[in-house]
């Protein structure tokens, strides 16, 4: 996949740079590298691949609008995350809130997570399937933290900087996810809770 | 977490089957979680990336050229050569009315006149407080005098002392105006006036007291009163005083 690519912090300076004057093959690289990573972070959240689609490019437009922004000291992957987090909530938010609403009386912080998907493999175990299905119900802070670790296999320095928090609250936050998903799937794993 | 904890966490937990249990389910709820991550990648594949790429980089191209287009259409009909005559016309007009109003400012031709302030002797406000006052007593004794014949006449015609309605509303107007004339009467220095005024007061007062069918005795005992006092002639007299006396 093409988001395997190694590619320096000197190398996305280049192409940042590049974009800025208007390079478009430049920018294509960098929506090549990065739009799987926006994807699942944003599928992630919003739990359809269109809609996951449509703010991978709303993500990609704001980015090369905020090119002249960026600081070069900066991490790059956590600054674009960052964005993508903050545009598939309001994202959310306008287009689920209603309907979401009338389902259920949960917060709007409590957003669902890419549970239910139609996943193909057939080794998906009935643990995977309850996993999925109980992390809907972290609350908006631990079930990022929980995708963006386990999902998009970021760091807890790169989550940090994208939720903007320190690190030891991104670890507090992920032990309180793992601490509940255990609780919740006491039966399934046969423990006592 | 030092390495020396890590290392004493770990002897604990090979003698401990407790927490070896405890990390044992957290590592297979940790493994689940990254194979449910790697299944979610899964549909990743499913979507053509290359295109998707294209797809974004035209739509951010797109929108890059569109708001740079409109202003530049519009700065070009604004700066067109053939309206440079015209702009350098409207600047110069500008420029020039700016310069007129700062002369004609700085010229004083714009600042008001002061206003002339009004002035007035205190002999001619005295006068006119007195001539006020005149007409004031004046009024009040023609009134008075009206309701006093009134009363009079009535006595006369039928021997039972009756005010009429008209009657008994003047008199308590009257009580009302004297109270205004009174502070009129004490500036403009008329002590004649008001020492007959006061006696005209206290009759109405009086009649004022009693209900509008006066007893016999209460009519008498009034009459009695403007007879003794005088009070119709000196009405008489502070009228002719007042109407001679005209400023």
């Amino acid at each position: 996949m093409e988001d395997k690519r190694t590619t320096s912090d000197e190398d996305i300076s280049t192409l940042l740079e590049k974009a800025g004057e208007g390079d478009r093959q430049a920018f294509k690289d960098i929506v090549s590298l990065y739009q799987q990573k926006v994807f699942l972070l944003a599928y992630s959240i919003l739990r359809n691949r269109e809609d996951a689609l449509d703010v991978v490019q709303e993500t990609f437009m704001r980015l090369f609008q905020k090119l002249d922004t960026y600081e070069k000291d900066r991490n790059f992957q956590a600054w674009l995350l960052q964005i993508a987090k903050n545009l598939s909530i309001d994202y959310y938010r306008k287009h689920h809130g209603r309907r979401r609403e009338m389902e259920s009386d949960k917060s709007v912080e409590e957003l669902p997570l890419a549970a239910e998907g139609h996943w193909s493999n057939p080794e998906s175990s009935e643990l995977r399937h309850v996993i999925s299905r109980n992390l809907e119900r972290l609350g908006e802070r631990q079930h990022l933290i929980f995708v963006m670790k386990h999902f998009n296999g970021l760091e807890y320095r790169e989550i940090a900087q994208v939720l903007g928090i320190s690190v030891g609250t991104v670890k507090s936050l992920h032990f309180k996810a793992v601490r509940n998903l255990k609780n919740w799937l006491s039966p399934q794993l046969g423990i006592q809770p | 977490m030092s390495e020396r904890d890590r290392e004493e966490i770990r002897r604990h937990i090979e003698t401990c089957p407790a927490c070896a249990d405890e990390v044992r389910t957290l590592e297979r709820l940790l493994e689940s979680a990254d194979s449910l991550g790697q299944n979610m990648k899964a549909t990743l594949a499913g979507i053509d990336w290359d295109a998707q790429a294209e797809k974004i980089v035209a739509a951010v191209w797109d929108e890059k050229a569109r708001p740079e287009r409109e202003p530049r259409r519009e700065r070009a009909w604004l700066f067109a050569p053939r309206l440079r005559p015209v702009l350098a016309g409207l600047l110069l007009g500008i420029m020039v009315g700016a310069a007129a109003m700062f002369i004609t400012y700085r010229s004083g031709v714009l600042e008001k006149p002061p206003a002339e302030a009004f002035f007035a002797s205190s002999e001619f406000l005295g006068r006119v407080d007195q001539e006020m006052a005149r007409r004031e007593t004046l009024d009040y004794l023609e009134k008075s005098q009206y309701v006093l014949l009134e009363l009079a006449q009535t006595q006369t015609e039928s021997g039972n002392c009756r005010l009429t309605e008209a009657a008994a509303r003047e008199t308590r107007e009257l009580l009302g105006k004297k109270r205004y004339l009174n502070p009129q009467l004490e500036k403009a220095r008329m002590s004649k006036a008001k020492a007959i005024c006061d006696q005209i007061e206290l009759l109405f007062y009086e009649l004022a007291q009693v209900s509008e069918n006066l007893t016999p005795a209460q009519c008498r005992g009034i009459q009695n009163m403007i007879e003794e006092k005088n009070i119709l002639l000196k009405i008489k007299l502070l009228k002719k005083e007042l109407q001679e006396s005209e400023v």
